[in-house]
């Protein structure tokens, strides 16, 4: 993907619509991720993974201020998008709408949901949206150390007990059918992102994920090639069917503190 | 999980002197990376690197922390 720049504006409906979509679907992963990690400040195994954990949290909600903010150029609101929103109008990936429930999970969230949205993000980045080109790279090298950690914490326990192993696979059998088709998607609004030179095909998307996750994922012994996605779809968000549940969405809109809120 | 002990070291300036700045406990190379960057970010380092406690030879002291670790025992 090359060729001049271009800004929101200038693109027809179609693939400003999925445009919007993209960035949508980016920022409220990245809210919900950065919630994820968040729920680990005080249970991690150690207080270093804890401190790790607190940086990233910092890291995915700045990452997600950054692409609401982009929102701004589509005519929308930010501020009402990341306060105001019912929790079924959330975009987030589906693997991160309710609670991991052990380390084991946040670690296969942290490879593969973090990683498949830093492979979205490298592919935005180069593409010919203006303000992803400057916006994202900054986001792409924090990610470098989410992935150092991640890529550290999934080889130890897939080489670990047979129940931190077992546990480790069935997160990640879990979390792997609904982010293959997000990555992959090959919708309308996918397609003419592709057409626009906005982003790369999702097979594209999934091989380059393949190849960085796959060798790993094996150590588990998982075959990330005979996993088949996800087949539910909603394609005005561009995830499957669910939505964050109510307490995260709560956490993601920021509920509790809505009275402190300044414009 | 099996954890080691990486000394952390760092300068804030190019030219400044490498000093000791604290430990990580950490499972490997990869993870005490991230957590020295993460743990120690109070300042804008220039440069910071880990060693493995075990990998310091004492010189003149075989009572201190890293002669223990040496002999592995303690940190």
């Amino acid at each position: 993907m090359t060729a001049a720049p271009i800004q929101a504006s200038e693109l027809d409906q179609a693939p400003r619509d999925a445009l919007r979509r993209l960035v949508l679907t980016l920022a409220d992963s990245k809210r919900l991720m950065g919630i994820r990690y968040s729920d680990w400040l005080l249970g991690a195994p150690s207080i270093e993974t804890g401190i790790a954990a607190s940086a990233m949290t910092q890291d995915e909600w700045g990452h997600a201020r950054l692409l609401y903010s982009m929102l701004k150029e589509f005519g929308v609101d930010p501020g009402a998008v990341e306060h105001e929103r019912a929790t079924s109008e959330y975009a987030s990936v589906d693997a991160l709408d309710r609670e991991l429930p052990d380390w084991a999970a946040l670690v296969a969230a942290m490879f593969i949901v973090d990683g498949a949205l830093t492979v979205a993000l490298d592919s935005f980045a180069r593409g010919r949206y203006e303000s992803a080109r400057s916006r994202v790279p900054k986001m792409i090298s924090e990610e470098e150390f989410h992935g150092s950690l991640a890529e550290a914490w999934y080889r130890r326990l897939a080489a670990s007990s047979e129940e931190a192993r077992g546990l480790l696979r069935n997160a990640t059998m879990e979390m792997l059918p609904s982010t293959l088709a997000w990555l992959g998607a090959a919708d309308a609004p996918a397609r003419s992102l592709v057409e626009a030179g906005i982003m790369e095909a999702g097979p594209v998307l999934l091989e380059t994920f393949t190849q960085r996750v796959g060798p790993l994922l094996a150590e588990a012994g998982v075959d990330v090639g005979s996993v088949a996605p996800s087949e539910e779809w909603d394609a005005d968000r561009g995830r499957g069917p669910g939505h964050p549940d109510e307490e995260s969405a709560a956490r993601a809109r920021g509920d509790a503190n809505r009275q402190l809120l300044v414009d | 999980m099996h954890e080691v002990v990486y000394d952390v070291f760092a300068r804030k300036a190019r030219g400044d002197s490498l000093c000791h700045i604290g430990y990580v406990d950490a499972l490997d190379d990869e993870t005490a990376r991230v957590y020295a960057w993460r743990t120690y970010d109070e300042e804008n380092w220039f440069e910071m690197c880990v060693v493995r406690r075990t990998a310091i030879i004492p010189v003149n002291r075989d009572d201190g922390p890293f002669a223990r670790a040496r002999k592995g025992v303690g940190r």
